[in-house]
């Protein structure tokens, strides 16, 4: 006797929802992305206790040698002079005067540089500050 | 003679959709950088005239961070900026009785930017305990100054 042949189901994956899933992705994605606005390298100091900062921030960057950069949070950052913080702040703080500002200072820089920067924030009534640092770990 | 056409339906090509979707992941996932921007919070203090108080050096917590990476805290013996236990259960004993007890940060001019967040940090962790325990208002937090150097020219210190 002649066996009848079973009739095979083809096996296939749906690809309907595909894009579906593509857009979920891309929507989360989108969401979490914070184009960075400064990519200087230096060294951060630790501390334990540290929020989030707030997205669209802008910087201020100092690096070991001194050197300055700022950037609204929007931009990239681009180097300024030491005295021209002020300015920068007078005019960040005229858009938004709630407008967070976050130091992005390496821990080796004199105090006196920061301090300097601090002074003309102060004067431009920058009111949120955040100090930029790592998380302290236990051999610190 | 009626000629019938055949009606072609139109339609959007959506076979490609998900090389399109997939193409925005990839930059996406690209630029994303999930980096760890996470820092020390602080509130300048506002340069109005009614609200300023002057605050005597006795009655606050003076804290004075030297050159050599050393600390001193009320008259009290220099202590190495690593041992900060002491600076701890100092400010706290003196918080959890009073909340606003100003504290001032007075920084040497070449004293290191590590040193003053080394102290600001281990202010904000005794910040964090007495609002655990209850003894700090809501949306409250220590009264943490760090004049600068004119500010403290200004007041003589």
């Amino acid at each position: 006797m002649k066996l009848r042949k079973t009739k095979t189901i083809e096996a296939y994956i749906p690809t309907a929802s595909m894009a579906d899933i593509a857009f979920l992705l891309i929507v989360f994605f989108m969401i979490t992305t914070v184009f960075q606005v400064d990519k200087t390298k230096l060294i951060l100091p630790a501390s334990i206790v540290r929020s989030e900062v707030v997205k669209g921030s802008a910087f201020v960057v100092v690096t070991e040698e001194g050197y300055i950069k700022v950037s609204d949070g929007k931009e990239d950052t681009h180097p300024i002079d030491a005295s021209d913080v002020l300015s920068f702040a007078v005019d960040l703080m005229s858009k938004d005067p709630e407008h967070h500002v976050v130091l992005k200072v390496d821990k080796r820089v004199k105090w006196h540089v920061v301090d300097k920067i601090l002074e003309q924030l102060e004067q431009a009534r920058v009111k949120n500050l955040q100090f930029l640092t790592k998380l302290k770990t236990n051999q610190q | 003679m009626k000629i019938q056409k055949e009606k072609e339906q139109p339609e959007i090509p959506t076979a490609s959709m998900a090389d399109i979707a997939f193409l925005l992941i990839v930059f996406f996932m690209l630029t994303t950088v999930i980096s760890a921007t996470k820092g020390i919070e602080h509130i300048l203090p506002q340069q109005d005239k009614d609200t300023e108080t002057q605050v005597e050096k006795e009655e606050s917590i003076y804290i004075k961070i030297n050159a050599d990476g050393t600390y001193t805290v009320d008259q009290k013996e220099p202590r190495s900026i690593r041992d900060m236990g002491f600076l701890k259960d100092y400010v706290y004993a003196k918080v959890s009785r009073n909340y606003k007890k100003p504290i001032i940060i007075h920084v040497n001019p070449e004293a290191n930017y590590e040193s003053m967040i080394a102290v600001l940090d281990t202010l904000k962790q005794v910040e964090e305990q007495v609002a655990k325990e209850g003894r700090l208002p809501a949306d409250k937090g220590l009264t943490i100054s760090i004049p600068t150097s004119a500010e403290l020219e200004a007041w003589g210190y």
